[in-house]
């Protein structure tokens, strides 16, 4: 049984979904000045912010998703009063700038704002079940799975599948604390790359079953989930490829069948040759995939990262064409004969992408997709 | 690879872990009772010692939960291979509140100077689900649920679905809150119920298995939908608000609170009560039923 996508929507630095696709494909980098209460103190001094509302606003997270949820949901017109919809939202920091308030002024915000419940119902009222998933910078892709699950067992007729992420000043301290100088751009896979910056953002899909009739944006295949169980904080090679076997595998497809890789690509110095030496492993060589990166463009977007990864894709396989990695200059020697779209766009007909997302504490997500 | 549903699943262990204090003076009737635990900052009377240094209370809490519900030996961290079947879905809204306050207190102070990059892990929200993977090496999906008053049975909820999706063969579900001064204003809010119980620090784990597979079911378990209106159970024996309300006696555990009381519920099935339910929820996020009932198969 399949599950299909029946709308996505996207909000970046870039725009909306389409908006963040045509600067992609133009190679244009969103990247500005940190506007943040604590810039200067936090050894970061850049990151791929949205302006509305501005930064010093309360609950920004939960105003883009549900941005995001009304735009889905309309596209796809389904009504979740008439339906069983579910909706599963991944998320990084949830709103925990509201709760770092309290640090600075004391205010205290209601404990049910901390999660997105409130947001997706403000924007599809009459959906009772939504659950937030805190699961790092591969939160989205852990809620697709579980979303896609829950069209397979027949216990939803549709899922909403959200993510979104501001910034925190913890976050950002912690960022600060690892690099040596601030880093200015996200370079995934150079070999000259000096570290990740936040993104802000938000998506929304929503996912039915094989019997949907309405239009549709791609064909989800399967989501491979797995856990390192190796280290806090590092990646791990044979955590991620468990991911990517347990994907391919769950699909009941061939991993040369692959065409377009959306990288995690954070531009660290440990993710990147990770993730090379994963591929590498796990998807045949030498005619393998392209391999393009976003984060560069529109910075990380935590637990939304997973979700505007695939936005992307679905756009690749409509649209034939591959956006390139802003900010590779020179690859890192993990990534020979991997074929990364550099400097310009590509023009290839993508039937199957597969998304990577991988978060702090080794959660993996790999998921594949196809045309609908 | 669309796998034909796994039908029942069955709690096969349970554990509740709520550090001694005053209020386990109050019995409550019809309750089984409740053998206190360690509180965080003696984890390592059970965990043993190493390991434990930058770990917030929630999170060794949550540690001790399932050191127990996987009936470990006191004081003896597990050394065993990676087990890439067994899943982990822990709930917990508060846990690393503290934190994540601490942090940027000390960057508005000194600048990031004040910061331990031992924190780190601690400025992401998962770290008590992922600290479970890494401590008893579970390599399966590992899940961490943030959705407030419901979080407990949320959990549990996923937990089944793994099981039904095929994507393991157990799943630990563990909830786990703090009662620092942070996590208290925080479950406080702008607008405090004075009705409300108090957060308590504690946790609980639940151990799912398909019945299948399962050599001891202690009991089934199937989760309802969440809903937006408290709707009265149709057992006679209810664990909750209103009915047998371990958080009226103890505290209430917030985000951890439906597992403790499916840990409850799942004892009290097991010691020969027809079948409980667990009504677990809130105004703010809804309400949510499981339904526990016998483990044998018919």
């Amino acid at each position: 049984m399949a599950t299909l996508i029946a709308a996505s929507s996207l909000r970046t630095c870039l725009g909306d979904g389409a908006g963040t696709f045509a600067a992609l494909l133009d190679g244009r980098s969103g990247v500005g000045p940190l506007r943040h209460p604590l810039t200067g103190q936090l050894n970061v001094t850049a990151g791929y912010q949205i302006d509305r509302p501005a930064p010093d606003a309360a609950l920004r997270a939960g105003t883009w998703l549900r941005e995001c949820v009304e735009e889905a949901l309309t596209r796809a017109a389904i009504d979740p009063t008439r339906s069983r919809v579910v909706a599963l939202v991944g998320t990084g920091l949830r709103e925990l700038a509201a709760v770092e308030e309290l640090a600075f002024t004391g205010a205290a915000t209601a404990p049910s704002r901390l999660h997105f419940g409130p947001a997706v119902r403000d924007a599809a009222p009459g959906l009772a079940e939504v659950v937030t998933i805190a699961n790092a910078c591969s939160a989205g892709g852990h809620a697709l799975a579980l979303a896609q699950d829950l069209i397979e067992t027949g216990e939803a007729d549709a899922v909403v599948v959200g993510a979104a992420d501001t910034m925190t000043a913890s976050m950002l301290a912690m960022i600060g604390k690892v690099t040596p100088e601030p880093t200015t751009q996200v370079r995934p896979f150079d070999r000259d790359r000096t570290g990740v910056l936040l993104g802000e953002g938000a998506a929304a899909l929503v996912l039915v079953g094989e019997d949907w009739t309405g239009p549709a944006v791609g064909r989800l295949l399967a989501t491979g989930l797995s856990c390192d169980a190796v280290h806090e904080t590092a990646p791990d090679v044979d955590g991620i490829s468990r991911a990517m076997h347990d994907a391919w595998s769950r699909a009941g497809r061939d991993p040369d069948e692959v065409d377009l890789v959306v990288a995690h690509g954070t531009g660290t110095a440990l993710n990147d040759p990770t993730e090379c030496t994963a591929l590498r492993r796990c998807l045949p060589r030498p005619a393998g995939p392209l391999v393009t990166a976003v984060k560069g463009a529109i910075g990380h977007l935590s637990g939304a990262a997973a979700l505007a990864n695939l936005d992307v894709a679905l756009r690749c396989l409509a649209s034939g064409t591959v956006p390139p990695v802003v900010g590779l200059a020179n690859p890192l020697p993990e990534g020979d004969g991997l074929a990364f779209v550099r400097d310009a766009r590509a023009h290839r007909d993508v039937t199957l992408a597969q998304v990577n997302a991988f978060g702090f504490g080794g959660v993996n997500a790999v998921t594949l997709v196809e045309a609908p | 690879m669309p796998a034909p549903p796994v039908t029942t699943v069955a709690v096969t262990s349970y554990s509740v872990h709520l550090p001694a204090d005053e209020r386990f003076g109050a019995a409550v009737a019809d309750l089984p009772p409740v053998e206190p635990g360690c509180p965080a900052d003696r984890a390592h009377t059970l965990l043993g010692r190493k390991g434990l240094l930058y770990k917030e209370p929630a999170t060794r809490l949550a540690l001790c939960a399932v050191h127990r519900a996987l009936g470990l030996p006191d004081g003896v961290r597990p050394d065993t291979a990676l087990d890439p079947r067994t899943a982990v879905v822990a709930a917990s809204n508060l846990g690393n509140v503290a934190t994540v306050v601490d942090v940027t207190r000390a960057v508005a102070k000194e600048g990031s100077r004040g910061v331990s990059p031992m924190a780190a892990p601690n400025a992401s929200s998962n770290v008590i689900a992922s600290s479970i993977a890494l401590w008893f090496r579970l390599g399966g999906p590992n899940l961490m649920v943030c959705s407030g008053e419901t979080a407990g049975l949320d959990a549990l909820a996923l937990g089944a679905l793994l099981l039904r999706a095929r994507r393991a063969d157990r799943v630990l579900v563990v909830g786990a809150e703090p009662d620092d001064e942070t996590a208290v204003a925080v479950r406080r809010g702008p607008a405090a119920d004075p009705t409300a119980p108090p957060l308590r620090a504690g946790a609980a784990c639940v151990v799912l298995e398909p019945v299948t597979r399962a050599a001891a079911p202690l009991a089934t378990v199937t989760v309802g939908p969440t809903l937006s209106r408290r709707v009265p159970p149709p057992t006679r024996i209810v664990v909750g608000p209103g009915h047998l309300d371990p958080a009226a006696a103890w505290g209430d555990c917030y985000g951890a609170q439906g597992v403790l009381q499916t840990a409850l519920a799942a004892r009290l099935v097991a010691e020969g009560a027809d079948s409980v339910a667990v009504l677990c929820g809130g105004d703010d996020d809804g309400w949510r039923t499981a339904l526990l009932t016998p483990g044998r198969r018919p």
